[in-house]
């Protein structure tokens, strides 16, 4: 049955969205484990149709600064890709791709920017070619941004993106573990109503 | 200490007399400080988009539709139009975006609607903080009206 607003997505269709993640995040945990050099794996992801103000209180602060790498999904599947990368996970990753200890976010120059938009762009890659190989759609992706500031902030663009159709939002979370280090970060995969009943069609549990 | 009252996202809180409304980390959404300092009575509203386009969704969610419930209830508290004091922040652009619907835009086009509502409700923004890159978390003394701006590696500072 065609869904027309996140909110009568029932607990079958959001498994198959938690197994799309967690497909996606064994394929992004391979390919950070060869960028990086280390021990990559990733904890089984939550999938989540959350109000805004509770996903908000899900991710943290509002006010704390994170990166946040954001692609556009077009083709079959229309949306966008959010990866949120807290300062724990910039440190881990700055520290082994270049050796630094310790950079702000606030503060990270041309490189360290380049490395943490590629990861967030390796991770986001995993997963969309896993879904577009799931349900057998076609997604081209848009080059990936960067932005860096208030938690908050960054997400008011998904919010405001699923907030013409909805008061809910879907998220899926995990937590990717680097030589054993459990570090936390965010994915929200975003498509909108239409693509969704596409997506949920392909994959046979509409 | 005054008492700290948290507005959320799509959401509008009122304050008379004591107490700081504050809003957390506005991105593309805008905050809007109403204050009336005669009776002390404040309101802030985060809306998140610009036009009401659905019925069954929560009226503070849109600039039309939050600003004309949110004066309806100030008018009912005591508000007189001509003393309000109005003061907006928010409308950044936190990404560059092509497609999605015309979001890239999103931020500044909430600014502008919420002062063409306003306008249209007989008010005028005394001051803003609006557009840029960056997120802004507002806050709103409603004992002595002030409003202030904080911001990530920035000073807080008076609007």
């Amino acid at each position: 049955m065609a869904i027309s607003r996140y909110e009568e997505m029932n607990d079958m269709k959001l498994d198959i969205f938690k197994e799309m993640g967690s497909i996606g995040g064994g394929n992004a945990a391979t390919a950070l484990s060869s960028m990086l050099n280390a021990r990559v794996s990733m904890a089984l992801p939550r999938a989540e149709i959350l109000e805004f103000n509770d996903a908000l209180a899900r991710l943290g602060d509002p006010e704390i600064v994170i990166a946040g790498v954001l692609v556009e999904l077009t083709g079959e599947i229309q949306g966008i890709m959010l990866f949120i990368i807290p300062e724990e996970f910039s440190d881990e990753v700055l520290f082994r791709m270049l050796g630094k200890t310790r950079t702000a976010l606030l503060e990270l120059d041309e490189i360290e920017s380049s490395v943490l938009t590629e990861i967030g762009n390796i991770v986001i890659s995993s997963y969309v070619t896993a879904l577009s190989s799931l349900a057998g759609v076609e997604v081209e992706l848009s080059v990936p941004q960067l932005a860096v500031n208030m938690l908050g902030g960054i997400m008011s663009l998904p919010m405001a993106m699923m907030g013409q159709q909805s008061d809910r939002i879907m998220m899926v979370t995990g937590e990717f573990n680097i030589d054993d280090k459990a570090l936390n970060s965010g994915m929200l995969l975003l498509p909108d109503v239409e693509s969704l009943n596409i997506l949920m069609k392909k994959l046979g549990v509409d | 200490m005054t008492k700290k009252i948290s507005v959320g996202i799509a959401d509008m809180k009122i304050a008379r007399q004591e107490g700081e409304l504050i809003t957390y980390a506005l991105g593309s959404c805008i905050g809007v400080a109403f204050y009336d300092p005669m009776i002390k009575l404040g309101a802030l509203l985060h809306i998140m988009l610009p036009e009401k386009n659905m019925s069954e969704s929560n009226v503070y969610k849109f600039a039309d539709s939050g600003i004309k419930e949110t004066l309806r209830k100030l008018y009912a508290f005591g508000a007189m139009k001509g003393r309000l004091v109005i003061k907006i922040a928010g409308g950044a652009k936190m990404f560059e975006m092509k497609g999605a619907g015309g979001l890239g835009n999103i931020g500044e086009r909430n600014a502008q609607n919420v002062k063409r509502v306003l306008a249209a409700e007989g008010l005028r923004v005394a001051k803003e903080d609006t557009g840029a890159n960056y997120a802004r978390t507002m806050s709103l003394d409603v004992s002595t009206g002030q409003v202030y701006i904080r911001s990530a590696g920035k000073k807080e500072r008076m609007l």
